[in-house]
């Protein structure tokens, strides 16, 4: 109580030295100020692994040939139209005309020929196999760039829209970790590390000026931080709420609008296939009918978002609804572990500290326990040491991770993934959708989430939902998180 | 002796509620149900429920065991170096002290937030890390206390007498300095549990902790804190649980130290 | 002047140990950090590569000596996992921590001398027995939690102060100072409730002195005489547990910058530990004990100017 009055005091006194006391806001109607949870460590995505660079930078500084839409529709972006050879091998894209990069330097299919070639000479990241698939590039003419591929490949263009298909400046390439040079509708402006991002429009963009002059993009680790600068009028939005038991104060407040939408973000409780006792399918799948994902669902993230089953969002073309495959039944999840000789089961849950994870790995525990299995939690610190002891030194029995990345559900068909998933069959499936006609992908990739979904060779908890606050009278938010990018030019107001 | 009387009286409930929760508590604090989810105070949940439906008395409860836990090691670690140290550097020879002394300059550049910090770092996060983290963080406060009481009890004229009747410094040492000294050391436990107990709750905060899925009073504040405008009572439980605590630990120090040392009063609470 | 210099001898020798404890620590610290920098498809040609330009294939005295000589030259080294130079971003990052602990300090001092001497003073009424009483009550309460409820109050429901974030002081000086009042205030009144007991109780020792006895004798009113001759006196032991409580603060600040998101050394270090980017909890750390100790060196000799007798007495 003293402490309350001294606070007060003392607030009173330096408030009135400052020039009114009205609330805190954005320095001008052209300015919006967004807040993220996850903060870029720099601004080089060719080597640095993470969502939150392309997420800022991608389709807003960067821009490649296509984008996806809201819908996960693939969309003509510096390329105005392309062609697809009868054997599905050789791309012919015609580029638009007149495009700079903000270092003065023109686009032309030169760039094509140096920004997809470079992925496989400059990049680092995992990511970049995926272009493995391209032969060679050719600058037919100025406007003219021609790809051709080793093989016919589905996924390759689905690649040319994320931050693979990132268009580069030739001679901007030099300082990607601080200085990015594209050709979208923004700039870099400033780059506070850990703290925020500051874009400002590009004045010489070659599509149409977006509405809001200059995007700050604020970065705050703590989910009750992030709440509260909303709250307290010190940003506009909420890029993806990472605290939805907290929404109730939003929605009864009037100055906000909520979004709910999907996102490829699967949540999944990976089973290391390859080690004892994961390795044996029955105690897998009695672990996926000892889990009440409804009931999960409802505790660590509020009810909202989706049971999916398997490792594909509602918003690929080969979505099924997986999730009642293996119901919650605690008393089969006991036979098959008795089946399997396991009845006393002790598993290391090693996971990210990440609310999502911490918060699904307690109500797993607990669920487990009825089935008796003991689950041994152990928060690692994200990425650094999840990567380096889960994801590359295999050593855990289980972990909890958002996959967020679009269209992964091919990891399954790499043995040598962390969760150890082997299975020629998906992996002969998996390259027979990618080069196949793209109605042999949707029935081969169908055959790929059941595959694995009866295999049990992981748990998929739930799909993360797209959950925007904002200030009312902000248009253009994403309904749905379809790819890596945050597209800001989309954003305007009422 | 009424900050003794308010101490102890806290303290003992803590201790009394650990006990207890050894044996019974209203319900599995653990237990995850979504059905129950951030329910008030009822009959059956006289505190309600949490985010994760677990009763928040229980959770209360066996929280209070990693409370006490968390002070007896820190103070352990911290008083079964630090007072020796302290006692051979005043009764051992000149150089010893001297090196002790210097030792103690270079332990306090390492505040115990930072050593426990630097300890999560090495050693992954854990109660126990974070513990002894805080523990050897607070050795030269034992240190410097056992040597300041040490160096007064052996000019004392029945300790001289002993040095001239032969005895060696560490049979001294044994024999008539630690009985002394024990009171002064006792009051800076007391002192220094509340340090720890708020430690905990700070590292918990910052995820360098308490590790779910064991209960704990910083933890549960951590788990609620989003809820702070939802649910206030997720916050003020355990928040009034810890500095109840500390409070307690202090008072306890306090009054104890009214008792041994009636001149000293308010001073030495933190070396 | 023996004794400052003597003193400021064992300053430096207490850094140099120091920062072999920090760097030793760093080196037996788990972890690969090119493996950390490469991420998961590193082949081991690369590996090496990168090892070799970090310079971590080296003798660990040379990376040590090779560390220190770059400090004095106030070359930080470069991030392992960004690449920048750590030296600027550490020279912002301690300014923010600098302007947070100092406002704190600020707040404590501001709030805990008065009220100490109020409870001196009327120590056996009940107002003085009301401040003790609080006092301790709000030594106990976290830091963090402090600053959840401020937010709460004066961010979220009044609306009158930003919940977090950090302006600099030459980009809006309004901004920044509203900016900086729950901060302080949350890493600040804690430290003023412990304060407070150590002035009530130096006051107190003070007022028990013949002097005091005297010049009250000769007519003044006794908060006269306090003010004119008791303070000064007082102000010896409270300026030694103000330092100690700075070094305090200084790692106090880690987890206020956490809740109000405030780009300082606590969070540049946080940040650093959960990505294991070494060589940065290493500078960080080193930069935190550094100011530690030199605080401790302040007071110390402050402690000498202030009270003569102590001159000697060293």
């Amino acid at each position: 109580m003293l402490r309350a009055l001294l606070a007060l005091t003392l607030v009173a006194a330096l408030a009135g030295c400052s020039a009114g006391s009205t609330a805190y806001s954005s320095p001008s109607a052209d300015s919006i100020t967004i807040g993220f949870s996850a903060a870029p460590a720099n601004l080089d995505f060719t080597r640095t692994d993470g969502a939150a660079i392309p997420q800022a930078l991608l389709d807003n500084v960067y821009q490649g040939l296509v984008r996806l839409d809201a819908n996960g529709a693939i969309v003509p972006q510096l390329a105005t139209s392309w062609t697809v050879s009868p054997d599905r091998r050789t791309y012919d894209f015609q580029l638009r005309p007149g495009v700079t990069f903000t270092d003065g330097e023109p686009f032309t299919a030169d760039t094509v020929k140096f920004s997809v070639d470079r992925v496989r000479t400059a990049w680092t990241i995992s990511l970049k196999s995926q272009m493995d698939v391209v032969d060679h590039v050719e600058a037919v003419d100025p406007l003219h760039a021609r790809v051709v591929l080793k093989q016919p490949s589905n996924g390759w263009l689905f690649s040319m829209a994320s931050r693979l298909g990132a268009m580069f400046a030739p001679n901007g390439v030099g300082n990607l970790a601080t200085t990015p040079i594209g050709t979208g509708p923004y700039r870099l402006d400033r780059f506070n590390r850990g703290d925020s991002l500051v874009l400002k429009a590009n004045p010489g963009y070659w599509g149409p000026k977006p509405a809001y002059g200059r995007v700050v993009l604020k970065y705050f680790q703590d989910p009750t931080a992030l709440n509260n600068a909303l709250l307290s009028n010190g940003i506009d939005v909420i890029s993806s709420v990472q605290a939805p038991d907290s929404l109730a104060q939003f929605a009864s407040d009037e100055r906000f609008t909520t979004i709910q939408g999907t996102t490829t973000g699967e949540v999944v409780l990976s089973f290391n296939n390859a080690k004892a006792p994961l390795n044996d399918k029955r105690v897998r799948q009695a672990l996926t009918y000892g889990i009440d994902r409804k009931a999960l669902l409802d505790t660590a993230w509020a009810g909202k978002g989706l049971l999916i089953g398997s490792m594909v969002p509602p918003s690929d073309p080969w979505y099924e609804d997986l999730a009642g495959v293996h119901p919650y039944d605690p008393a089969k999840a006991r036979q098959l572990l008795s089946d399997a000789g396991q009845q006393h089961l002790t598993l290391r849950l090693r996971i990210p500290n990440l609310p999502y994870a911490v918060d699904s790995a307690q109500v797993i525990r607990s669920q487990l326990a009825a089935i008796g299995v003991t689950v041994s939690i152990e928060e690692l610190d994200f990425p650094a040491v999840w990567l380096k002891q889960v994801f590359t030194g295999h050593d855990f029995d289980m972990s909890i991770v958002a996959h967020v990345e679009a269209r992964d559900i091919v990891t399954f068909g790499n043995p040598k993934y962390y969760w150890g998933y082997t299975n020629p069959t998906v992996t002969q499936l998996l390259a027979a959708a990618d080069t196949g006609t793209p109605e042999q992908q949707i029935a081969d990739m169908k055959q790929v989430a059941r595959t694995i979904n009866a295999d049990a060779a992981a748990d998929w908890l739930f799909l993360l939902p797209n959950l925007i606050v904002a200030k009312k009278g902000i248009t253009g938010l994403p309904p749905n998180q379809v790819g890596e990018a945050f597209d800001l030019s989309a954003l305007g107001r009422s | 002796m009424r900050n003794l009387v308010i101490g102890a009286v806290l303290v003992g409930l803590i201790v009394l509620a650990a006990l207890i929760s050894f044996l019974w508590t209203p319900f599995d604090p653990t237990q995850v149900d979504a059905a129950l989810r951030l329910q008030g105070p009822s009959g059956a949940h006289w505190l309600g429920t949490d985010r994760f439906g677990r009763d928040l008395v229980s959770q209360l409860m066996v929280g209070a065991r990693t409370t006490l836990y968390v002070g007896v090691v820190a103070v352990g670690v911290a008083a079964v170096i630090g007072t020796p140290l302290g006692v051979f550097a005043a009764a051992g020879p000149r150089w010893l002290g001297e090196i002790v002394l210097r030792a103690n300059d270079i332990m306090l550049a390492f505040p115990a937030l930072l050593l426990a910090i630097m300890f999560g770092a090495a050693f992954g996060a854990s109660t126990l890390t974070a513990m002894v983290a805080i523990g050897i963080a607070t050795v030269p406060s034992f240190a410097r206390l056992a040597r300041g009481s040490a160096l007064q009890v052996l000019n004392t004229e029945y300790v001289l007498a002993a040095r001239s009747a032969g005895r060696t410094g560490l049979a001294i040492s044994v024999r008539h300095v630690l009985p002394n000294i024990a009171g002064l050391i006792i009051v800076q436990c007391s002192v220094s549990f509340g340090i720890a107990v708020l430690a905990e709750a700070a590292l918990s905060y910052l995820g360098l902790g308490t590790q779910p899925p064991t209960p704990s009073w910083g933890r549960m504040l951590q788990e609620s804190q989003e809820l702070l405008a939802v649910q206030p009572r997720l916050l003020i439980v355990p928040g009034v649980a810890i500095a109840l605590a500390v409070l307690g630990f202090t008072l306890l120090g306090d009054g104890l130290r009214d008792r041994f040392d009636p001149r000293l009063e308010g001073h030495r609470a933190q070396g | 002047m023996m004794v400052i210099l003597r003193r400021a001898g064992i300053f430096l020798l207490t850094l140099a140990i120091a920062s072999i404890v920090v760097f030793a620590f760093m080196a037996v610290l788990p972890g690969d950090p090119a493996q950390v920098a490469l991420g998961v498809n590193a082949t081991p040609e690369l590996l090496a590569q990168t090892r070799h330009a970090f310079g971590i294939d080296r003798p660990l005295p040379v990376q040590y000596l090779d560390w220190i000589g770059g400090l004095f030259t106030g070359d930080f080294g470069r991030s392992y996992v960004t690449g920048d130079a750590i030296g600027p971003q550490l020279l912002d990052r301690f300014e923010v921590t600098l302007w947070l602990v100092g406002a704190a300090t600020v707040v404590a001092v501001v709030v805990a001398v008065p009220l100490g001497t109020l409870a001196a003073a009327k120590h056996r009424t009940a107002s003085g027995t009301v401040v003790s009483g609080l006092s301790q009550l709000g030594a106990a309460v976290p830091a963090f939690l402090a600053g959840i409820v401020l937010v709460e109050i004066f961010a979220v429901s009044l609306r009158i102060l930003p919940s977090g974030g950090w302006t600099p002081p030459d980009a809006d000086p309004v901004a920044f100072l509203k900016g900086l009042v729950l901060p302080a205030l949350s890493l600040g009144l804690v430290q003023a409730a412990v304060l407070t007991r150590y002035v009530r109780s130096a006051v107190l020792d003070v007022l028990g002195e013949d002097y005091l006895r005297t010049a009250r004798a000769k007519g003044l009113r006794p908060t006269r005489a306090l003010i004119r001759h008791g303070l000064r006196n007082a102000a010896v032991p409270v300026v030694t547990v103000l330092g100690l409580q700075l070094a305090t603060l200084l790692i106090g600040a880690v987890v206020v910058e956490r809740v109000f998101v405030i780009p300082g050394l606590g969070s540049m270090l946080l940040d650093a530990v959960g990505g294991r980017d070494l060589i940065v909890v290493q500078d960080v750390v080193m930069v935190l004990v550094a100011a530690v100790l030199v605080v401790n060196l302040l007071v110390d000799v402050l402690y000498t100017v202030v009270d003569p007798r102590l001159r000697r007495a060293r």
